[in-house]
């Protein structure tokens, strides 16, 4: 059980010591239950900082914006900066480094465990509580305890946790300067690639079936490159509004870019989208699945991820985010890759 | 007029410049009869084959994609093609996965020598994507 005290008391001790600039953590939203990412430079706000099971976001898109934004002002760091990460997003954190976008100690890590939880999926909450609004999360053992308007609803976590916390092998964040909470490293709340292997185990006509349906929905809002901590280059390849725009670029040179995928949300070119993401994810993608939390239509982003990431460990032995200074999944490569599917 | 015309697969070809475009070249010089449904594009190495020119060929309309290469350890860039051997095998298993036909998509190892290979590798293909009929599922609809 982790004291929600020491992770308060951390953040201020360091930014009144001008340790750190800021700390990255979460506080209450404004809306029912759920926590908001918080940005606390004043020791003064730490106590604002929560850690419950509505602390889904992976905050380590932040480290990224930071980053983008002192490049932006041709600033460089003065302090580290301070994030509170979960064990997902410490992975994320190890492949930006892997990539070289921040240096280690550009960065500390207050590492939370999840130990034998996770956080909550609020699709699968709303129908436990009967459309009420519950106003407040807590962990509680293996259950979450939920306050709402009818007084606290016991609910075990299993039931209504995220699929990818129910599958996740690794809660405890390996990286980190200081880490709170039990290393529960190993742990199985269900058999990882779950759904993936349920949803293989289909014919190749009905998988189209479903992805066809699924790539009909997307509305292409491109939310799941927003909330990938992944996703940070500068130019998308999916989206030509993100390329660069001087003063010297003709209209010509504008309407005649390279476009590998119209704009228009059809299923073709939706297909493309989330296909490209999804090789561009392979061997980077941690499994915080933001993505398909972010996803306003269910789109199973994370399936796709999920399947990249599964052939990677079986047949290449990669695990993302394992090591700083590891090597990448498409940069590398060994002597035993399969190569019977070449003629 | 097009509807009559029987249905013939075409196939777009990245062919390693060091390699399988001279082993089509060969093929072309030996005179040997092989299929003309596939439109090679020569490429400096299989290595530098973006998983985006795939989905791009399909999505431009492509029934087929070849990827044809350099024998593992005949790289003129020393491991491009085995970098290619990883990231096409990805492509492949992520197009599988969506439910695309596994004969759309193929790749090959072809020396410069090997212009009868190169040959039967394309026959094959025809053969193989003929009873898959058009390619429709990643193709961008036009509107009329």
């Amino acid at each position: 059980m982790i004291n929600l005290q020491d992770i308060r008391d951390t953040a201020r001790d360091m930014l009144a010591k001008g340790e750190v600039r800021a700390v990255i953590g979460y506080r209450r939203g404004s809306r029912g239950m759920l926590a908001e990412p918080a940005f606390i430079t004043d020791p003064a706000q730490a106590d604002e900082l929560v850690w419950d099971p509505t602390c889904f976001h992976n905050l380590s898109l932040y480290l990224v914006e930071d980053r983008k934004f002192l490049a932006h002002l041709r600033k460089t760091a003065n302090a580290p900066i301070a994030i509170v990460a979960k064990g997902c997003d410490a992975r994320s954190i190890v492949v930006l480094m892997q990539e070289h976008y921040f240096k280690r100690e550009d960065v500390y890590i207050i590492g939370v465990s999840c130990e034998g939880s996770g956080v909550v999926d609020e699709r699968k909450l709303a129908p436990r509580l009967n459309g009420i609004q519950a106003t407040n999360a807590a962990f509680d053992g293996d259950d979450f305890v939920f306050t709402t308007a009818e007084g606290e609803k016991r609910i075990p976590a299993c039931e209504v946790m995220a699929d990818r916390c129910l599958e996740c092998r690794n809660p405890f964040p390996k990286e980190h300067n200081l880490a709170f909470g039990e290393d529960k490293t190993g742990r199985k709340l269900a058999e990882p690639f779950a759904a993936l292997t349920r949803f293989e185990a289909q014919g190749a006509g009905q998988r189209w079936d479903s992805w066809s349906r699924h790539f009909d929905r997307c509305i292409r809002c491109f939310a799941c490159r927003s909330v990938c901590p992944m996703c940070y280059c500068d130019e998308c390849v999916v989206d030509s509004i993100t390329f660069p725009v001087t003063a010297e670029t003709t209209a010509d040179e504008k309407a005649n870019r390279i476009k590998w995928i119209e704009r228009s949300a059809t299923r073709s070119e939706n297909i493309t989208y989330l296909m490209t993401r999804a090789m561009h994810l392979a061997g980077r993608c941690t499994d915080c699945g933001e993505c398909e939390r972010a996803c306003p239509v269910n789109v199973p982003i994370r399936m796709l991820n999920n399947k990249m990431e599964r052939e990677a460990r079986e047949k290449f032995g990669f695990e993302p985010g394992a090591s700083i200074g590891g090597p990448s999944l498409v940069a590398t490569f060994l002597d035993t890759d399969p190569g019977d599917f070449i003629r | 007029m097009s509807e009559q015309q029987p249905y013939e697969p075409r196939i777009v070809a990245f062919l390693c410049k060091w390699c399988s475009s001279a082993g089509s070249d060969l093929a072309g010089v030996s005179r040997i009869q092989y299929p003309a449904n596939a439109t090679p594009i020569t490429i400096p190495c299989t290595g530098a084959v973006s998983p985006m020119y795939i989905l791009s060929a399909f999505n431009k309309g492509a029934d087929g994609v070849l990827v044809s290469g350099c024998h593992i350890g005949d790289c003129h860039y020393i491991e491009g093609n085995y970098l290619a051997r990883r990231k096409m095998h990805l492509t492949m298993e992520l197009l599988k996965f969506i439910g695309v036909e596994q004969n759309r998509f193929r790749m090959s190892w072809v020396s410069a020598a090997e212009g009868a290979k190169f040959a039967q590798v394309v026959t094959d293909f025809v053969n193989d994507l003929r009873p898959l009929g058009p390619q429709d599922k990643l193709k961008k609809a036009v509107r009329t």
